[in-house]
C-alpha cells in the first residue's frame, strides 16, 4: 500500500478501502489536528472537530479532482469544519488558562517550551483574533483568503491580525525580560 | 512625536513604515526592540510544528466511518488481529446473543449447557429469570464469567508462550480502542441496555489496564 502513489491511495480510499483511508490519516492527521486544535483552543473540542473534518473529507473524496494538492484540499476542509463547529459552540465560556509563568525560559532552551508558550498564548486570544492570527501567521493564508473563509473584509482581517499580534506580545511579555538580560534576541530559534 | 502603539508596530511586521514611523523607529531603541520581538514572534508562529492527535483518535474515527458506510472491513487487518482477540470477539458475540435472548425470553428458556473455563458445566441460559431485573442480573453474571474466562485464556496463552499471547500492548490497545468505540456507539443507540453498558465498561476497564501496562513498559510510541 505504501508503494502506491497518492492518487492511487486516494482512489482506493474513495472506494472505502480501510487501509488506504488509514494511510491518508497517518500521513495527514497531525496537520489536520494542529490547525483544528489551534482554532478550537480546547483539546476535547479539537478531537471532535478533527473527526468531523475527516468524516467530511472522506465523504467528499469523490469530488477531489486533483486540481490542488490533496494536503491543501484537506487542510481547507479541516479549517472550514473547525470554524463551522466553533460557531455552533460560541456560547461556551472562554477559559482564561494561566500561562506557565513559573517555567524558566531562556532564549535557546529548545523549541518545545517556546512552542508551549505560544500555543498557550494563542488559546487565550478571543476567537476572532485567534482565527485570523492562526490563518495568517501560522498557516500562511493571505488576508483575501481569510476574508473568504471567515466572511469578513480583508481590512477587518488585517485589523484583527494586528490586534492579535499585539495581544500575544502582552501575553508573552515575560519572555523578553529574561532574554534581554541574557543579551540574546528573544525569538531566535 | 507621538509614540507608536503596539497595534501599529504589529502592522509594521508586514508593511513598510511611513516616513514618520521610520523616523520614530530610528530615534527610539525601545520601539525598534519591540518591533524586532514582534517580528520574531511572527516568525516563531510560522514555525510551529504539527500536533499529534490524542490516542485512540483513529479507532474512534474508524468506528464512525464504518457506521456511516464510508469504510469497508479490511481483510488484512482482520488477519493481523491476534488470535486471542478473535476468540474474545467470538465469546462476546456469543454471550451477547445469549444475554439478549435472556432479556427477551423471560418465560421459557432452553436448557442449554456448556463447559465453563474451569471445566465445570454451567447453565448458559437461566431458566429461572422471571423478570427483567433477574435477566439483567444474569447478564451481569455471565459478563463476569466471560471476563474471568478471558483472563484465564490469556494466562494460558502466556504460560504456553503462544505467539498470539505475545502481542504488543500497542496492538492490543488498538484493538481495545476499537471495541470501546464500538461499545460507545452501541450504547448511544441503546443507552439503557445492560449488556451493552456492561460490555462498554469492561472494554474501558481493560483498555485502562492496558494503557497502564504500556506506560510501565515504556513502549507506548504508537499514538494512534
Amino acid at each position: 500500500m505504501t508503494d502506491l502513489s497518492e492518487a492511487q491511495i486516494i482512489r482506493k480510499a474513495c472506494a472505502g478501502d480501510g487501509s488506504a483511508i488509514r494511510l491518508l490519516y497517518e500521513r495527514y492527521a497531525p496537520r489536520v489536528y494542529a490547525v483544528v486544535r489551534r482554532i478550537a483552543a480546547d483539546d476535547d473540542l479539537a478531537q471532535d472537530y478533527a473527526q468531523e473534518a475527516w468524516i467530511r473529507a472522506i465523504r467528499a473524496l469523490p469530488t477531489f479532482r486533483g486540481d490542488s494538492r490533496f494536503s491543501t484540499w484537506l487542510h481547507r476542509i479541516a479549517v472550514n469544519a473547525a470554524l463551522q463547529a466553533l460557531r455552533k459552540t460560541q456560547t461556551r465560556t472562554k477559559k482564561e488558562a494561566p500561562m506557565p509563568a513559573t517555567v524558566p525560559v531562556g532564549p535557546r532552551m529548545g523549541d518545545t517550551l517556546l512552542e508551549q508558550r505560544l500555543e498557550a498564548a494563542m488559546d487565550r486570544l478571543p476567537d476572532g483574533m485567534r482565527q485570523v492570527l492562526i490563518l495568517h501567521d501560522v498557516e500562511g493564508y493571505t488576508h483575501e483568503e481569510i476574508g473568504e473563509v471567515l466572511g469578513v473584509t480583508s481590512g477587518t482581517s488585517k485589523s484583527q491580525l494586528f490586534k492579535a499580534r499585539a495581544r500575544m506580545r502582552e501575553f508573552l511579555s515575560g519572555l523578553d525580560e529574561k532574554d534581554m538580560q541574557n543579551g540574546a534576541e528573544a525569538w531566535s530559534i | 512625536m507621538e509614540h507608536l502603539n503596539l497595534d501599529t508596530l504589529a502592522r509594521l511586521v508586514d508593511e513598510t513604515p511611513s516616513r514618520e514611523e521610520r523616523h520614530h523607529l530610528e530615534d527610539c531603541t525601545r520601539f525598534r526592540t519591540e518591533l524586532a520581538l514582534l517580528q520574531g514572534q511572527t516568525h516563531a508562529l510560522g514555525e510551529l510544528p504539527d500536533l499529534r492527535p490524542p490516542r485512540g483518535d483513529w479507532a474512534m474515527l474508524e468506528a464512525r466511518l464504518m457506521s456511516e458506510g464510508l469504510l469497508r472491513h479490511d481483510r488484512s487487518l482482520l488477519a493481523s488481529t491476534p488470535a486471542w482477540m478473535k476468540v474474545a470477539a467470538t465469546i462476546v458475540l456469543f454471550l451477547g446473543g445469549t444475554g439478549l435472548g435472556m432479556a427477551l425470553d423471560t418465560v421459557g428458556a432452553a436448557d442449554s449447557r456448556m463447559a465453563g473455563a474451569d471445566g465445570a458445566p454451567f447453565s448458559l441460559v437461566s431458566s429461572t429469570a422471571g423478570s427483567l431485573a433477574e435477566a439483567e442480573e444474569a447478564v451481569r453474571l455471565y459478563e463476569r464469567r466471560y471476563m474471568d474466562a478471558l483472563v484465564q485464556y490469556r494466562q494460558l496463552l502466556d504460560s504456553e508462550g503462544s505467539p498470539a499471547g505475545a502481542s504488543s500492548p500497542e496492538s492490543r490497545l488498538a484493538a481495545l480502542e476499537y471495541l470501546v468505540a464500538a461499545g460507545q456507539a452501541a450504547v448511544q443507540q441503546a443507552p439503557a441496555d445492560p449488556f451493552l453498558n456492561g460490555f462498554l465498561a469492561s472494554a474501558m476497564a481493560e483498555r485502562q489496564a492496558t494503557y497502564r501496562a504500556a506506560l510501565q513498559e515504556g513502549s507506548a510510541d504508537d499514538w494512534y
